[in-house]
This record gives structure tokens, sequence and C-alpha cells, in this order.
């Protein structure tokens, strides 16, 4: 019976990774041709405007107009981290849609350190682009 | 291999410290939202998207556990906060096309 239910809703569920896909699609071609290098096109950034200081999404915006126009080297210099993000929603992206069209269910859990460790990453990565003499980071 | 044949342990290791009343956890893991938890961090909104990963790293922990109606609670967190920094997110860009729209009526004026 359930494998029944999952036969019947397994065109709803290809639906939701492709309109992801589309969404995100969109997304990258907006940024692409709206260039966010250019002041008053995007919002700054409310941490940047408000402490000075830079976040680990810093740069963001304009490292997908990078991405879109097909330059990774100009991406990985505004921000490295939306770069190997973007890689890593890429694979997951993936691994929805195969398990998505073939109606199965999540069965690998990543491990909590994984997570956390993600979070000091983040945390790390946060002060390390705000340091003087690390302009490597910085966006 | 005097256990072979035996049926397998239950797949999440280390469960049943006392805490959940069935030895096996039920179910599927509760959905821990880290996809939105990094969009928020990178495109929106910093502190929410903190805060993200944490209830997203607290479902992982708490169901590797054993732990499901934990790891639930911070999968309902979790959401919580995804759908927080969503809101944040269309509010802070309504917010900017506001003021944009009114420093560029007052630079107008004042520029003399």
């Amino acid at each position: 019976m359930t494998a029944l239910d999952q036969r019947v809703s397994r065109p709803a569920g290809t639906r939701r990774p492709l309109a992801v896909l589309a969404g995100s699609t969109a997304f990258v071609a907006y940024v692409g041709a709206v260039d966010p290098n250019t002041a008053g096109h995007y919002p700054t950034c409310p941490f940047l405007l408000v402490t000075g200081w830079y976040c680990p999404g810093c740069g963001s915006l304009r490292a997908v107009h990078a991405l879109a126009h097909g330059d990774p080297v100009t991406a990985l210099a505004r921000n490295p981290l939306l770069v190997v993000s973007a890689l890593a929603l890429g694979w997951v992206w993936w691994g929805w849609l195969r398990r998505s069209a073939s109606g199965a269910s999540r069965q690998r859990v990543a491990p909590g350190w994984a997570v956390w460790g993600f979070l000091g990453v983040v945390v790390v990565y946060w002060v390390l682009r705000n340091l003087p003499g690390l302009s490597l980071l910085a966006p | 291999m005097s256990d072979f044949g035996t049926p397998p342990p239950p797949p999440p290791p280390g469960y049943g410290y006392g805490t959940s009343p069935n030895a096996q956890p039920a179910g599927p893991p509760p959905p821990n939202y880290l996809v939105f938890a990094i969009l928020s961090t990178l495109l929106c909104c910093l502190p929410l998207g903190i805060a993200s990963i944490v209830f997203a790293a607290q479902v992982n922990t708490k169901y590797a556990s054993g732990d499901v109606a934990g790891a639930q609670e911070s999968s309902a967190k979790a959401r919580k906060f995804a759908i927080y920094a969503a809101v944040a997110g269309v509010v802070v860009g309504l917010l900017y096309v506001v003021v944009a729209a009114a420093g560029l009526m007052t630079s107008r004026t004042v520029s003399s």
C-alpha cells in the first residue's frame, strides 16, 4: 500500500526539485544580467552596513555573477565559501532529484559532528576574512 | 561468526540510552533544513542562518542518539527559522527599495 502511495505521488515529487532548479536558474540569470559590481543594483549587506565588518555571505552576489559569466577564479576571489557551498548544494539537489524520481525516502543522515563542523567553518571563515592581513578571504 | 544470521541492529547507532520509550527509533530522520540555513547564511540574514545551522546540527545529533522526539523538536525550530529568514529577506529587500527611493528624492532636492 505504501509502495502504491509512493508510485501515485511520484510526479509531484519530481515537480518540486525541478521547480527549485527553475527558480535557481532564474536567480542566477538575473544576477548574471544585473551586475552586483555596480552600486545601487542590490542592497548592501545589512551586517556590513551596521558594523563595517564582512559577514560569511559578503561577496555572494558578485560571486554568483562571476559564475554566471563562467569566471570561477573571480568567483573564488569574491566568496570561496559560496562556490564550495554551491557545489555541495548542487550535489544535494541531485540526490533529491534521484530520490524523488525513484520514490525512495532518505536513508542516510549526516553525522551531527559534520553539521557542527560546518558551523565552525562558517564562524572561523567569518573571523578570518575580517583580519587585516588576510585579504585572500575578504570579498 | 556465531552471530551470523542474526538480524542486524537498527541503523542509528547508540540508540536507547533510556531516553526513548521504544528501542528502535521510529520513522525516517526529520528534515534539518540545512539547505535553508546555508542559503540564509550566504544570501540573506546572517544571525538567522547561524541559528538555523545550530538547530540543523541538533536534529542530526539527537536523531543519531535515538532521541527522535528531540530531533523533531529541533527540526520544527529549524523550519521556523527558515521561514523567519525568508520573511526577513523580503522585508530587508522592501526596506531597501523604500530607502533607496527616499534617498533618491532627497538627493535630488538637496543637490543644489
